[in-house]
């Protein structure tokens, strides 16, 4: 073999030699393993830790709310959709510790770490989903928010673990009374409530023309024990459910009567306020709902009474309670002052 | 002896004509030198064998990764576009809390009367970002309400983790793989940041991150498939209108999705033969 020949297959072999020994010394052990790949890095990245935790994450702690959840109209399994816990509560695991980009909130999960959001935007967070938009499928539920309840935050009168307004049983007990039965009946109430329901500064409020339904709810409230006066709560114990709708049937089918308005600056700084109402108690005070009360011609006294036992918790009801909880003294006192004055059916 | 593996080399993909080329070279210079080179080169024909073999399972607790093969399904007539998928997205996987990073996002196909095409939106356009006030949060803005609008409708776009995926084609480092179970997945530790594969995918599944300086794309949370979870989308999807499963299984929902509906893939004509199934889009969607 010529010199030069065999000077070039060595410089070659050289070549190879090192290449290849250059490859096995920096090729990690794992990157054939599988693939031209390094095999460590599946098991890696399947190393990570799950964020969303699941509902029954959240089930283990928060039975009340489950409960509430699971026969509502957002757990509809039966149709696919469901709204699970983590979708407006924001996710349960905490950021791992290898994440880059965002340090926040790494470590342990709720509820030892993480705080959960209570979203307190409920007009932002449920239109997400429930705003009238252009391509969104006719089956979801969707709503143009400024005409569907004015600047009211949904959760007013939503509950948004199971937002679908229930109220059909009262209404169907409410419906089965007699009027002419009812005035019978009614002969206890007049002392305070006044000569066909209306009030004039006796005082109870007035009765004549106030929905059925709420009426027997009232009742039924004060008898059970979920509203408490001394005078009212032993007579509503006395009626039993079949007259408290006949006299449901009888106070709602009187006629009202409105006060004229004792302090004319007070009524238009009152309708103002009213605004946060309108949505249940109707934009003249008249309920579109039977459930709630109509407030328009109603004693002045009664409704500031009713506002302060909102606040203070003597009456309980969580729509009410976050009504009210920003009124003054002064407040409450005008727009009691605007809807008795209200013109009434 | 190159020429002739070079003719077969054509009838393959780039890598295993090189790996024939390599091994090649490594058996002649074996031959050629008959001595200390011989245990290299025999070491390179085990590789190459156990390369071919099927491979035994990674470190992953309780999970067998030859039982599975994952796919995706997109139900747009049923998607409402509220974006909680994309914000789950970000938070399960790290991804930068800005307009311009998505792993998963979703479009928004608006055809007005008297137009032939559709007019296109996601939530990283100027005016849903406006509509969201911030960039971290999603919405679409009511923007089409005074008009006249023929057709609308939604459709979230991921990566297709295609079968024959061009992304894992051209990456040069080994840095982008198919996992047994049909995941394309990237290693960050190998990625050198060349974005080649953000150019090849064909559906702009892949964005570039200049914080870390890699390449990231949905894994269909790989991390949650292996334990038994569903991607966060499909978790947090409040409609159903993502669906997730394993087709290996006949009755599983992503299996039953196939089977009982006309699914159409995303670009059929580019050859990745993509594994996101779509049902009630129509033909501007690509």
């Amino acid at each position: 073999m010529p010199r030069h020949i065999f000077r070039l297959i060595l410089v070659i072999l050289v070549c190879v030699v090192v290449g290849y020994s250059a490859k096995r010394f920096f090729t990690l052990n794992s990157f054939y393993e599988y693939g031209h790949y390094r095999g460590d890095s599946v098991a890696d990245i399947a190393s990570d830790k799950p964020k969303f935790k699941g509902v029954g994450y959240c089930a283990s702690c928060h039975a009340k709310q489950i409960a509430e959840w699971s026969n509502g109209v957002h757990n509809s399994s039966d149709i696919g959709k469901i709204v699970k816990c983590e979708v407006c509560h924001g996710a349960g695991g905490a950021r791992d510790d290898r994440g880059p980009f965002e340090a926040s909130a790494t470590g342990a999960d709720h509820p030892k770490n993480l705080k959960m959001v209570v979203p307190t935007d409920t007009r932002k967070l449920c239109t997400f989903c429930h705003e009238r938009l252009t391509g969104r499928p006719l089956q979801q539920r969707q709503i143009v928010v400024a005409d569907h309840a004015g600047t009211q935050q949904c959760i007013v009168c939503h509950n948004p673990h199971s937002p679908k307004l229930n109220l059909t049983p009262v209404e169907a007990a409410a419906q089965a009374g007699d009027p002419i039965v009812g005035k019978a009946k009614a002969a206890a109430c007049v002392g305070c409530h006044g000569a066909e329901g209306v009030s004039r500064n006796l005082p109870g409020p007035s009765l004549a023309g106030q929905n059925a339904t709420y009426f027997a709810e009232a009742l039924k409230a004060y008898g059970a024990g979920g509203r408490n006066n001394p005078m009212m709560s032993p007579a509503a114990q006395a009626i039993n459910a079949e007259d408290a709708s006949h006299l449901a049937a009888y106070f709602s089918g009187l006629k009202c009567e409105a006060a004229p308005a004792s302090d004319a600056q007070a009524a238009s700084a009152g309708q103002a306020i009213a605004s946060k109402c309108t949505a249940c108690h109707g934009a003249d005070g008249r309920a579109s709902n039977g459930a709630w009360p109509n407030l328009a011609g109603q004693s002045k006294d009664y409704l500031i009474n009713a506002i302060k036992a909102y606040k203070g918790g003597a009456r309980n009801n969580g729509m009410m309670a976050g009504i009210v909880k920003d009124l003054s003294d002064s407040d409450a006192e005008s727009v009691a002052t605007y809807y008795a004055s209200a013109t009434c059916k | 002896m190159e020429d002739k593996e070079k003719l077969e080399g054509q009838q393959k993909g780039r890598r295993e004509f090189l790996s024939c080329l390599g091994s090649a070279l490594a058996c002649s210079a074996a031959a050629a030198a008959a001595g200390a080179v011989t245990t290299g080169a025999v070491a390179a024909t085990a590789a190459e064998a156990a390369a071919t073999e099927v491979p035994p399972n990674p470190a992953i607790p309780g999970y067998d990764w030859t039982q599975h093969r994952w796919a995706f399904g997109v139900d747009a007539t049923k998607c409402i576009g509220c974006l909680r998928c994309v914000e789950a997205c970000k938070k399960e996987n790290n991804v930068p809390l800005d307009a311009h990073h998505f792993r998963t996002w979703v479009e928004r196909y608006v055809t007005l009367e008297g137009e032939e095409t559709a007019r296109i939106d996601s939530q990283a356009d100027p005016v849903n970002i406006a509509a969201s006030g911030s960039e971290s949060e999603y919405r679409f803005a009511d923007r089409y309400r005074d008009a006249k609008v023929e057709q609308a409708f939604f459709v979230p776009k991921l990566c297709n983790h295609c079968t024959h995926p061009a992304c894992v084609q051209v990456c040069p480092t080994g840095a982008t793989y198919k996992t047994e179970d049909g995941v394309v997945v990237i290693d960050h530790t190998y990625c050198i940041g060349c974005q080649y594969c953000v150019q090849a995918c064909p559906y702009g599944a892949r964005y570039f991150n200049e914080e870390t300086g890699v390449t990231d794309k949905c894994t269909w949370c790989y991390h949650r498939i292996t334990k038994g979870l569903q991607p966060a989308c499909v978790e947090v999807c409040p409609v159903g209108a993502r669906i997730f499963g394993d087709r290996n299984d006949k009755q599983s929902v992503i299996s039953q999705f196939i089977q009982n509906n006309r699914v159409s893939v995303l670009r059929p004509e580019t050859g990745n033969a993509p594994n996101v199934f779509y049902v009630g889009i129509d033909k501007d969607v690509s």
